[in-house]
Formats: structure tokens, C-alpha cells, sequence
């Protein structure tokens, strides 16, 4: 097994990880110069997963986040949730999530099945209701759906434009990203809780201040916050990858 | 980060100043008292980062940090937590005594972190750092990775600003509603990045051409001065490190 791990770091791939380290970071502080709502801090760590592998791609996002903490010492306690998304990175590139082009309805398919999830979520959680024990109980999807249905619809129809624009045919780099972005959430969860109760100085500390007024405990809002942002940033990360690695010249795919 | 100074702080061996920050901050998170963190920021890190002659730039840089997180920290906590003895009202909106009480503590362990990092950071030179790393027995690999990061981070982030730029100037519109912002977005993210996948091929070759590849003892240029006491120091404080975990485990157990 280390002889797998070893073939991973050739030179090209020593050579490749500063690179997609400071690729990370000129693009997170890019996307702050375009005020979008958005991290997509990751995507040098998910390129170093799709071209060099998963054990690569994990040693990429650990190292990033250090040496990030070099310049905002929040990023260090989340080392592990960078190296997990290089790692999940690494897999969805032997799998060829990078290089297939999947058809556009399963694009819009992905879009819409994201956003109805969120909505579903986050209505789920607005409503929660907690009784004197200090028991929350959460409404049923059925009455969520019959006192929400026109919310569902828009959001369905938001998603599926969504999966139709951005994804494109993008849509198996799109579902890993999903999914990457939904473990990410849950496993950064609870450092963000017990280390930073839930704030971190990024303004999505304003998700975790709307969910905690609403009834969540910080380990519950906390994740709930990152339900909503991650899995959308994963998504629009891993499908960047997508895009960059099909713009590659044919000379530069050859390895 | 690095500030050059006179100081005995500054002639430690890298390796002991890393065991003092790891020591420092692992004693801080995982000790049982609530207020650790204030406590050896105070008493440990002060006059340490006043031996070092860098109390003032490393009190702005701390300051920089912290003040925006501990305003949204103590803020968000105050106010949106459950339930809770009120201090303050005004209107609508309560500051409760449990929130600020836990904002305070929180407070105490970023700080120790951020404290501890930032005086590491200003006390070591990288490549000293580098250097003992791979003396001590540390991957060259590695070594060469943190240190070519710590390069070309600026570098990277100069050549976003210059893509960004020309790019507007032939047309590129990055102002406007976030459609406009977003689609802005490709026409430098993939310059930046296909730019860079190209230089790893050369800069590959260049390092295999300068002996990367060989397992052959390196000397060193920089001679880096350590001492018996300075060794006998480190490993105490990895023994402290090690115990402080364990009496927490204790501890926990205990009660």
C-alpha cells in the first residue's frame, strides 16, 4: 500500500503542490475582490486530487491550511476538513469525474435535487419547535410541503437553472463536489463549535446567528450553516475543476 | 512574518521554538481551566514576545486579528443565546450573561493560538526552519514544499491582480449585479491556473536538474547553532505536551 502512496509523489507532484497551494489562496482573496458570495478557497487542493490523487490532493489541503494559518490563524484547527476534501478530490478523479462530460439534464437534475434539499433544511429548522423538556421536534416533510409547496416549486426551478448554467455538463464533477461538500460540513462542524462557538469571523456568521435565534444550539446551527454554504461551494469548486482540466492542452493530459 | 531582531529569542534553534508554540498551544486547548488561554498568553507569551524584541508589531498583528472576531464573537453570543440571564436590554434585542460569559472564554483559546502562531512566525526564519526540519530527519519533500509555498504565495497572488487587470482593460466587466461579477470569474481564474500547470513541467525538470532527486547528504549553507540544553528543553517540552493530554483525559474521566 505505501508503494501506491509513494508512486503519488513524483516530482511533478512536489512541484505541483506550492503551486495549487497559492492557487488557493489568490483565488479565495479573488473572489472577495468580486464580492461573490462564495469561498472556493479549495480549488488548487481539489486540482492536486484530480491530477495526482487522492493521498496528494490530502496532503495539498493539510498543508494549505496551514501555511494559510500563516496569515489568518482561524483556517489551522480545519486542516483535516481540507485534507478530507483532496482526499474525496483524489477518488472522484480516479473514478473520471473530471473528464467525463455528463449529459445536462443530469446537471439540472443535481441543481434541483440540491436546492430542494436546502430549502427543505432550512424551513425544517426555522420551524422547529421546542417544548418545555428542552425536546426540539422538527415539523414532518409532509407539512412542510402542503404549508411551503410554492417555495418547493421556485426552488426546484432555481435549482434545475442552476444545475442548466453553471454545471453544464459538468454534472458527475458536480455530484462529488456535492457530496464532498456535505461531508465537509458535517466534519467541520464540531471544531467550529468548541473552538470558535460558531464564529469565525466570516460572514457566515450571520447563517449561524439567524439559525441560533430560531432555536439551534451552536453544534446544530453551526452545521446547519455549513449545509448551506459548503455543498453549493464544493459543487461550484469541483465543477471549476472540471472546467480547467478540459481547457488543459492535449500535450499537458498525457501523464 | 518574519521579523528580523537582536534577541535570544531569535538565536533558538527553530526545532525548540516550534516544541515551545506546540507545547503552548496544545497546553492551552486541553487543559481544564477556562481561562488557560488568557493566562498563558499573559504570562508566557508576552514576555516571550518581549525577550524577542517584538512586542510591538506582534501586539498590532494580534490586535489586527482578533478585535473584528471578538466584536462579531462576543456579539453574535450575547445576543442569540437561548436562554439566559439578561445584562442588558435594549428593545428588542438582550445581551445575556451566559453568551458573553462563553465569548470570553472562546476568546482566551483563539487568542493563545493566534498569540502563539503569530510569535513563531515572527520569531523564525522559514528557511532556518526548513533546514532543521530536514536535519532533524523531516521528508525533503516537505520541506521543500512549505518553503517554495511560502515563495510564490505572493507571487500568485501579484499574478491574479495583473490577470484581473488586464483583463478589464480589454473589457472585462467585474462591477455590477453578481451575474455580471460571476461571470468575470473564468476569464482569470483559467489564465491564472493553466499558466501555472504549465510552469510545473519546467520547474520540475529545473529542480530534477539541480540534484532534487538525490539521496546524498546535503550540506548546509547556514549554519544553525543548537545546544545541550537547548535538546534537553525540547524534549521536556514534548513531554509536557504529551502530559498536559493526558491529564485532561484524566481529568475528564474523573469527573
Amino acid at each position: 500500500m505505501f508503494d501506491n502512496i509513494k508512486k503519488e509523489f513524483s516530482t511533478r507532484t512536489l512541484v505541483l503542490i506550492p503551486i495549487a497551494i497559492a492557487i488557493n489562496i489568490a483565488i479565495g482573496e479573488l473572489v472577495v475582490r468580486l464580492k461573490l458570495p462564495v469561498y472556493l478557497d479549495s480549488i488548487g487542493t481539489v486540482l492536486v486530487g484530480a491530477i495526482a490523487g487522492p493521498w496528494a490532493g490530502a496532503l495539498t489541503g493539510a498543508l494549505a491550511n496551514l501555511i494559510w494559518g500563516l496569515i489568518n490563524p482561524f483556517a489551522v484547527p480545519f486542516f483535516y476538513v481540507a485534507a478530507v476534501i483532496g482526499l474525496l478530490a483524489g477518488l472522484a478523479g480516479k473514478q473520471g469525474a473530471f473528464e467525463k462530460e455528463s449529459p445536462q439534464w443530469l446537471s439540472v437534475v443535481v441543481g434541483a435535487v440540491f436546492v430542494f434539499s436546502l430549502t427543505m433544511f432550512i424551513l425544517a429548522f426555522t420551524n422547529a419547535t421546542t417544548d418545555d423538556t428542552g425536546f426540539t421536534s422538527y415539523p414532518a416533510m409532509s407539512e412542510l410541503f402542503s404549508n411551503y409547496a410554492v417555495i418547493f416549486i421556485v426552488a426546484i426551478l432555481a435549482g434545475g437553472a442552476i444545475g442548466y448554467f453553471l454545471l453544464q455538463k459538468g454534472g458527475y464533477a458536480g455530484i462529488w463536489g456535492l457530496v464532498t461538500g456535505i461531508v465537509a460540513a458535517i466534519i467541520s462542524a464540531p471544531t467550529a463549535a468548541y473552538v470558535f462557538g460558531g464564529v469565525t469571523g466570516a460572514g457566515t456568521d450571520l447563517l449561524v446567528a439567524a439559525f441560533r435565534a430560531s432555536g439551534g444550539n451552536i453544534l446544530a446551527s453551526v452545521m446547519a450553516q455549513g449545509a448551506v454554504s459548503d455543498p453549493f461551494d464544493k459543487m461550484l469548486s469541483f465543477m471549476v475543476v472540471w472546467l480547467i482540466l478540459r481547457s488543459l492542452p492535449a500535450r499537458y493530459k498525457a501523464r | 512574518m518574519y521579523e528580523a531582531r537582536e534577541s535570544g529569542l531569535h538565536l533558538l534553534h527553530p526545532l525548540t521554538k516550534a516544541a515551545l508554540a506546540l507545547c503552548l498551544v496544545v497546553a492551552g486547548l486541553v487543559l481544564p481551566s477556562r481561562w488557560t488561554g488568557y493566562f498563558l498568553v499573559l504570562c508566557v507569551v508576552f514576555p516571550l514576545a518581549l525577550w524577542g524584541k517584538v512586542f510591538t508589531p506582534f501586539l498590532r498583528s494580534l490586535w489586527k486579528v482578533s478585535l473584528p472576531l471578538a466584536l462579531s464573537l462576543f456579539l453574535i453570543q450575547s445576543l442569540f443565546w437561548g436562554e439566559g440571564e439578561i445584562l442588558l436590554s435594549m428593545g428588542p434585542i438582550a445581551f445575556k450573561k451566559e453568551g458573553a460569559l462563553f465569548a470570553l472564554v472562546s476568546m482566551g483559546r483563539i487568542l493563545l493560538v493566534m498569540a502563539d502562531f503569530i510569535l513563531f512566525a515572527m520569531t523564525t526564519r522559514p528557511d532556518t526552519l526548513m533546514i532543521s526540519m530536514k536535519q532533524a530527519g523531516a521528508p525533503s519533500g516537505l520541506a521543500y514544499i512549505i518553503v517554495t509555498t511560502l515563495q510564490i504565495v505572493p507571487r500568485f497572488q501579484n499574478k491574479a491582480s495583473t490577470i484581473l487587470d488586464s483583463q478589464r482593460s480589454r473589457g472585462l466587466e467585474t462591477e455590477g449585479n453578481i451575474f455580471v461579477r460571476a461571470r468575470a470569474f473564468a476569464p482569470i481564474v483559467l489564465p491564472l491556473v493553466l499558466g501555472s500547470l504549465i510552469e510545473v513541467e519546467e520547474r520540475a525538470i529545473a529542480i530534477q536538474a539541480r540534484g532534487f532527486n538525490s539521496n546524498k547528504e546535503e550540506t548546509s549553507l547556514i549554519e544553525i547553532p543548537d545546544t545541550k540544553t537547548q535538546r534537553l528543553t525540547r524534549q521536556a517540552l514534548i513531554l509536557a505536551t504529551i502530559l498536559s493530554i493526558v491529564a485532561r483525559i484524566a481529568w475528564q474521566l474523573l469527573n
